[in-house]
């Protein structure tokens, strides 16, 4: 190369060296520069279950708080990602400039705790979490769930109303208390729709708890979901409810319908799980994050931001409605007429207190008291949730 | 328990095991003619996404299942091509093909992860799916299954009492006489890896068209690769006994949900995790009492020998000699 090629290629190296700095340093150093949040999934963004549901939450919040940028990284699981740590995913965001971070689950507990501390310039969320209640969370981490129960309640009532059996699976993810008291849940809407509505012994009611080891499946981890809900449906149970992420109880019971099996499922988390298989889907309880991330980012732009636990539940007056409800469950397109107005029924009486399922007499798996002849359980005794309840089958504990 | 139950158990583990004995098939072809094909689970995961997609943007399964075997010819081609006529290593270019495949699914495939698009449908067989206990075990699944349970005799035919059969194994045991006589071993090679890996490929578009329908990550075949690798190993390079490994499998992997109920006292985990490492332990144990049988029954050949003995040594059998090491035809000139 002469010197004067060489020249002129430094001279040209130079000038577009200059012009890139020119023209990215207003989204550096702008007068309003994007307030950026983090978003840490433990599935993929796009499992159809829990991790999309958050990830069309934080499209949710671009749309309604403007100038707010989210940045998000899912897949955040040890088989996924074997050795990285939510510390280390947080110091990556933090270098992306993000100033609120959101941790979707419950396996990131400590990890977001840990990065909490490391950033207190930086606020935290995390999801499902109880660091708040139990003093353990550093001032810039809060907690938010949603109050699931009553989808859940919705979930059984739905199955039991369905079940021509009598026998209901329940697809359980791991053992923990969060995954009791959505079971236990079910059960309890299952127990009222069969003795109440169906006027039926409760004891001829099968709730079978299946646990597969994690939120979906891990090849050689965990037990196959798939497998799992075969099983269900070849041994008489008619309808399977889903506790985990992922759809393949409702996949499976629209193979079985396809084999002339009159069987149904109920997906969990996500609104649109039922697409998966619609006509083998009785309907979804399904979290709407959307409008409780935008009031925890709204106060962090404005800094108003407080420390809270938060439990959020339904909006009794419409339970599907995007922008103020927690909670949904969205009916399936088989769900027969007749029972969708019981459905509806029963959701009216949950949301005037006519109806409380957590009231005694109600005993736990090994036969000991959970709550007396008309004790109403309160927050913390349902949250932390010992054991499944007399008349589930299945193990209440890991250990 | 019972007799629906033992049937529904029976039923399932036939079902559940057709695809990992499909590709058991189609490692021992390729296996068996000298080459390793390490790719599998990746080459499953592959097949799986592309027959899943070109599936649900044509509506056609036959298409569907044409992609995924394609898919695995091409994979099992590119370690076969670099091994005979480059002299690459089989184990290496295997491993990084199967890692490869598995990311190449998942990033390609991440669009249409958790869609519906069509499944293989039932097909009972009129009046033998009737029949009392065998109708429901055997005759009341879908083309695959059926085609599965052909495959094992067809398979051990075609490798023991054809022609081309010998062909294929004496490529695999000496591809240097095999030249003498004239055949182009490493043509033989190549064309039995590429008909393998399109059993592969085959087995991964049943897995998201039958067996585990649909696409996502995890996808439910994942790691299966692995276990068929062991089997074919372990099977002693034999498609029967590749084939019962493979409803061993299966059989673990439905015992394991009907014990979680069963033993409510043991932490549901150990269910959970069990199949694959009691599958590996269970090849293991029988390759070990195998290596004896054999030992025993060469010191002794007047003796009666033991019928544990004996049932060992049917089970297992040696690898092919060539097995992993390129033939080429240079060396001899």
């Amino acid at each position: 190369m002469t010197h004067r090629a060489m020249t002129v290629l430094l001279r040209r190296v130079a000038l577009a060296f200059i012009l890139t700095a020119f023209f990215s340093f207003p989204c550096i150093a702008g007068e309003n520069p994007p307030f950026i949040f983090g978003l840490l999934l433990v599935g993929p963004y796009n499992d159809h279950g829990w991790s999309q549901a958050h990830f069309e939450a934080g499209e949710y919040v671009q749309t309604k708080l403007p100038n707010c940028k989210m940045i998000y990284i899912d897949k955040v699981n040890p088989a996924d990602r074997p050795g990285i740590t939510i510390t280390q995913l947080v110091d990556d965001m933090v270098e992306k400039r993000a100033r609120f971070i959101i941790a979707n689950s419950d396996d990131m507990k400590d990890g977001i705790r840990e990065a909490a501390k490391l950033h207190p310039e930086i606020h935290f969320l995390h999801i499902s979490g109880d660091d708040v209640l139990t003093a353990k969370a550093p001032p810039n981490l809060s907690n938010l769930m949603g109050r699931m129960e009553y989808g859940k309640m919705m979930a059984g009532f739905v199955a039991a109303m369905t079940s021509q059996t009598g026998k209901i699976g329940y697809l359980g993810p791991l053992i923990n208390e969060e995954t009791r008291r959505l079971a236990v849940s079910c059960y309890l809407g299952a127990r009222h729709a069969w003795e109440k509505i169906r006027g039926k012994n409760p004891n001829d009611l099968v709730f079978q708890v299946n646990w597969i080891g994690f939120w979906f499946n891990i090849p050689g981890v965990t037990s196959d979901p798939t497998q799992v809900s075969q099983h269900f449906f070849d041994t008489g149970y008619d309808v399977v409810i889903s506790g985990i992420d992922t759809t393949e109880a409702v996949v499976v019971a629209q193979q079985k319908r396809n084999q002339g099996k009159n069987v149904w499922a109920i997906p969990y988390d996500y609104v649109g799980a039922c697409e998966a298989a619609s006509q083998a889907c009785l309907g979804v309880p399904y979290f709407n994050w959307g409008p409780h991330y935008s009031e925890f980012i709204q106060a962090s732009m404005n800094k108003t931001w407080k420390q809270s636990w938060i439990w959020a539940g339904p909006d009794w007056k419409d339970i599907n409605n995007k922008d103020t409800s927690a909670v949904g469950f969205q009916a399936g397109v088989v769900l027969p007429g007749p029972i969708k107005e019981k459905l509806q029924a029963f959701i009216t009486q949950l949301g005037s207190n006519e109806i409380n399922l957590f009231t005694g007499p109600l005993a736990y798996q090994d036969g000991t008291e959970f709550l007396k002849a008309g004790e109403v359980a309160d927050d913390k005794k349902i949250w932390y949730m010992k054991q499944m309840l007399k008349g589930m089958a299945g193990q209440s504990s890991a250990k | 328990m019972n007799l629906t139950g033992l049937e529904s158990i029976f039923s399932s583990l036939v079902a559940g095991a057709t695809p990992i004995l499909i590709a058991a098939i189609g490692e021992t072809l390729t296996e068996k003619a000298g080459v390793i094909n390490l790719s599998l689970d990746g080459t499953i995961l592959l097949g799986a996404m592309i027959s899943f997609v070109t599936t649900y943007h044509t509506g056609s399964l036959g298409l569907g299942f044409f992609a995924g075997a394609l898919v695995g010819a091409g994979l099992a081609a590119i370690i076969a091509g670099l091994s005979l006529f480059f002299g690459a290593s089989q184990v290496a270019v295997g491993f990084v093909l199967t890692l490869l495949a598995r990311d190449l699914a998942y990033f390609f495939g991440s669009t249409y992860a958790r869609i519906s698009a069509p499944q293989i449908p039932p097909l009972p067989i009129p009046y033998l799916s009737n029949l009392p206990v065998v109708g429901p075990i055997f005759f009341n699944h879908n083309i695959l299954v059926y085609w599965g349970l052909i495959l094992i005799p067809l398979a051990t035919w075609f490798l023991y009492y054809t022609n081309a059969g010998l062909i294929l194994r004496a490529a695999g045991e000496n591809p240097k006489t095999c030249f003498s006589r004239g055949i182009n071993a490493r043509f033989q090679q190549l064309i039995y890896s590429i008909i393998g890996g399109s059993l592969v490929g085959f087995s991964g578009a049943a897995f998201a068209l039958c067996f585990k329908p649909g696409w996502g990550q995890p996808q439910g075949a994942e790691g299966t690769g692995w276990i068929v690798l062991a089997l074919v190993i372990f099977g002693g390079w034999h498609p029967v006994r590749a084939c019962l490994g493979a409803y061993l499998f299966a059989f673990l992997q439905i015992a394991s949900l009907h014990l979680q109920n069963q033993f409510e006292s043991v932490p549901a985990q150990v269910f959970q995790v069990a199949p694959f490492p009691l599958m590996i332990f269970s090849l293991l144990l029988v390759r070990l009492l195998e290596g004896d049988s054999h030992r025993n029954l060469s010191m002794s050949q007047t003796r009666s020998s033991g019928f544990w003995q004996k049932i060992f040594s049917y089970l297992t059998g040696p690898a092919p000699s060539a097995l992993g090491k390129p033939f080429s035809t240079e060396a001899d000139h």
